[in-house]
């Protein structure tokens, strides 16, 4: 058998996404290497036969799925299962997540603005967020990370595939400072917002 | 430090807002940083140079509208109002130049800021998912097959119905209510019945001193005379393991010598009701 020949036929008994080295467990022969240029090698393969599915790279892992332009045919039938929309809050609470990770429940809602407990229980349950640890201080409140899942869900392949702050039209570096006393403005190659130091001003 | 003039008033929401009142809908708003940062970008202003008190009158106008049954959320945007009005007597206060303080909307205008870019995030997720959700993996789920009720026609007769609602038993409302009654069956009755069996027969099943009796008060009463009597140390209760069948076995008048069968009682507690 060739590589290419066991690592089609295990990603295609696989309804998730795999890991190269998931995928080398199929044969002794097979190492991290070996998937990867099999794999890179059956994307050819794809391309050139203008085959309906690919090996997606999905949430560090490789799985098959079906090209965007057959979602319309693929669609008409109740048997191919549709993934569930998030709801608008859920979206919110979910970027929040992603980009400060980790990050309490209490930071989540000062960003927010709203109480958010029920929708990180809704996050969790859709294992898309996590409990990552707990953070020092005060009742050492859980910590949420995201998961696998949430890479899968939205098809990143890994967390520096969502959008970078820099491509956002709205940038905190593009602020003129509001005094001049005031704390200088966030370092253009800081991606993250400077919430350090505001919940000491929080009116609550 | 003395209020400044004014300010009582302007803590007032005014009927008639100022210039450009707003009408909105509150149910649109996912809380009050949207509601406020809406209030901004609706009105292109500057955000780095809100016009405090006009937007806190236009805030305190649109949250009026807020029903007392949604106490939950007012709650949040009634914080938001107060660090509005917070901020709004903090720019009425005299500032010395020479000090050193913060603008105080500059949290504020943070935290829209902020706020807008977790927005816009939020969006691009949202982009990218339907996107992945035009990428579908295998594994069919074959739906479980669900005749649709408008297809299948309706047969039930009058008849039928009317004799299922005979059938119904209207339930006595005094047999809900909780009676305490005196216990039936004495413990005495049933250290009676072992001592009767036992010393003729040497060991007993307790099922066997149950199988006369339905009622599980006999298997309870039955057992606590057997744990009573083997605290007499008149008998020996054995079980080989956990819901096992217990056995009585007779130790003879006052019992020659303790062997720690205490030990067996316990084990024996599960059966209580095992046979019933």
């Amino acid at each position: 058998m060739r590589p290419e020949q066991i690592v089609e036929a295990v990603l295609f008994s696989s309804d998730a996404p795999l890991r190269a080295e998931e995928i080398a467990r199929a044969d002794e022969s097979l190492d991290e290497d070996v998937v990867e240029r099999a794999i890179q090698r059956l994307q050819g393969e794809y391309q050139e036969d203008e085959r309906a599915f690919e090996v997606a790279e999905v949430a560090e892992g490789f799985q098959l799925l079906t090209r965007p332009e057959f979602a319309s045919y693929l669609e008409r039938f109740d048997t191919v299962p549709r993934p569930s929309r998030l709801s608008g809050p859920a979206l919110e609470t979910l970027a929040i997540i992603a980009y400060r990770q980790p990050i309490g429940r209490m930071e989540v809602e000062y960003i927010r603005g709203v109480s958010s407990s029920g929708v990180i229980r809704t996050l969790q349950d859709r294992g898309l967020v996590e409990v990552v640890g707990r953070a020092e201080g005060l009742g050492r409140p859980l910590l949420y990370g995201t998961t696998p899942r949430f890479l899968e869900h939205f098809g990143f392949q890994s967390l520096a595939d969502l959008p970078r702050t820099e491509e956002l039209s709205v940038v905190l570096r593009d602020r003129a400072p509001l005094t001049a006393d005031q704390e200088a403005p966030v370092d253009p190659d800081q991606e993250e917002l400077n919430l350090e130091g505001s919940e000491e001003s929080d009116p609550q | 430090m003395r209020a400044p003039p004014g300010r009582s008033g302007a803590l007032l929401p005014s009927a008639v807002a100022g210039p450009g009142r707003f009408v909105v809908d509150l149910d649109r708003f996912q809380g009050p940083m949207d509601l406020l940062l809406h209030l901004i970008r609706e009105q292109d202003i500057d955000i780095f140079d809100i016009p405090i008190a006009r937007i806190t009158d236009q805030f305190l106008a649109a949250i009026q509208e807020i029903h007392p049954e949604e106490l939950d959320s007012a709650g949040e945007f009634l914080e938001m109002a107060a660090t509005l009005v917070r901020i709004k007597a903090q720019m009425l206060l005299p500032r010395p130049p020479d000090e050193e303080e913060e603008d105080p909307r500059a949290e504020l205008v943070r935290r829209l800021l902020e706020y807008e870019q977790i927005r816009e995030i939020s969006q691009r997720l949202e982009a990218a998912e339907s996107q992945r959700a035009r990428r579908f993996p295998k594994g069919y789920v074959p739906p479980r097959p669900k005749p649709p009720l408008e297809e299948s026609p309706l047969e039930t007769t009058w008849e039928e119905v009317y004799e299922a609602a005979l059938g119904v038993e209207v339930p006595d409302p005094k047999a809900r209510e909780h009676q305490v009654t005196r216990r039936g069956v004495a413990m005495e009755e049933k250290v009676e019945l072992i001592l009767k069996m036992l010393p003729e027969r040497g060991r007993v099943e307790f099922s066997e001193l149950l199988r006369p009796w339905k009622e599980k008060l006999h298997g309870v009463m039955t057992f606590l005379a057997g744990l009573e009597l083997a605290r007499r140390r008149t008998l020996r209760l054995r079980q080989v393991q956990p819901f096992s069948e217990l056995w009585l076995y007779w130790r003879g008048e006052g019992g020659a010598g303790s062997t720690g069968d205490e030990a067996q009682d316990r084990a024996a507690m599960p059966e209580e009701e095992g046979d019933r």
